[in-house]
């Protein structure tokens, strides 16, 4: 079976953060989620134009490192896939976040 | 006569975009038999020079103002090129997939299409054809950067110089502009199906310039 680009993304996310942490894609809001995890959601198509029409169009996808420990090291790990870039940090409570934006 | 009026509805009239590129490489004969489809184009730029004034002075007054040639020259702008235009680009190919570097250029020629739109029909107005001939490109600058978060598909670009082919009755020209709304809708697809192949044959050439105003004639 051929996986979807997609698909072949939550297989790389998760062979990138092991398998003690979840991963979850556009998680409904009745899952609990258990920590640490990552969330990502589709963000938004790049599309660069050429004869007047698309040429190529790539998915951005936003990505969310979920940790209590705000030294866990999950954030690098995502960090360190190609064409990933930080976002921002912030803290909800007694968990941090860490959002990328990672093209695939 | 009515009197004059601008910007009448349908009368505002924009030309945009580029595509269907189509490269033909010059052979022995110095004609253009094959085309092939030149994807990823982003952009055409045209940069015609020369006609330039040189002027003459007798008796105390401009007696002469003499305009020198015009030469055409531009810039194409792709993500991408086709295999045979390495030859144009100073490209040799001894084995497949061996392109050795700083070799002769061959000369090609090459059409494009540009719209036309007006305040009714949008782009859907018309188009243009750009037909050239004679070029030869440039070497040209080709900027490698590192894949970041975003990274941008490679821009490259080769500006090219034109020598001008014969036109009976005509100057020499590289340059041939055919406007859909003002041809015949049969001749212009007569060329186009020299520019771009038909059903029939599929081969595609580049027609002289004689050629192509037979096809246009009355």
């Amino acid at each position: 079976m051929v996986l979807s680009r997609r698909q072949q993304l939550q297989v790389l996310l998760e062979a990138t953060v092991g398998p003690l942490v979840k991963v979850h894609f556009q998680p409904t809001s009745n899952l609990t989620l258990e920590y640490p995890c990552v969330v990502y959601e589709l963000d938004t198509m790049v599309t660069t134009h050429a004869d007047n029409r698309p040429y190529t169009v790539r998915d951005r996808y936003q990505v969310t490192t979920i940790t209590q420990n705000v030294d866990s090291d999950l954030r690098h790990k995502i960090a360190a896939l190609p064409m990933t870039a930080h976002s921002r940090h912030f803290q909800s409570g007694y968990l941090n976040h860490d959002v990328f934006n990672l093209y695939f | 006569m009515p009197k004059l009026a601008w910007d009448a509805i349908g009368d505002r009239i924009f030309e945009a975009g580029v595509s269907k590129g189509v490269l033909y490489v010059q052979d022995a004969n110095g004609t253009y038999p094959l085309g092939v489809p030149w994807n990823g184009l982003t952009a055409v730029t045209e940069s015609p020079s020369g006609a330039e004034s040189n002027k003459h002075y007798a008796d105390n007054i401009q007696y002469l103002n003499l305009i020198s040639a015009e030469e055409f020259s531009g810039t194409i702008e792709a993500f991408t090129s086709p295999i045979e235009f390495d030859q144009c680009d100073g490209a040799a190919t001894p084995r497949v997939g061996v392109s050795v570097q700083q070799q002769t250029r061959r000369s090609f020629a090459f059409c494009y299409r540009t719209e036309l739109g007006n305040d009714i029909e949008s782009t859907d107005y018309g188009y243009k054809l750009h037909l050239v001939w004679g070029a030869k490109a440039a070497p040209s600058e080709k900027s490698r950067s590192t894949i970041n978060e975003n990274t941008e598909p490679l821009a490259l670009s080769w500006e090219f110089s034109t020598t001008p082919h014969p036109v009976t009755g005509l100057k020499p020209t590289a340059h041939i502009i055919i406007d859909s709304t003002q041809v015949e809708a049969a001749d212009l697809t007569a060329l186009e199906d020299k520019l771009y192949g038909d059903a029939t044959t599929g081969v595609s050439k580049m027609p002289t310039p004689d050629e192509v105003i037979a096809i246009f004639a009355p």
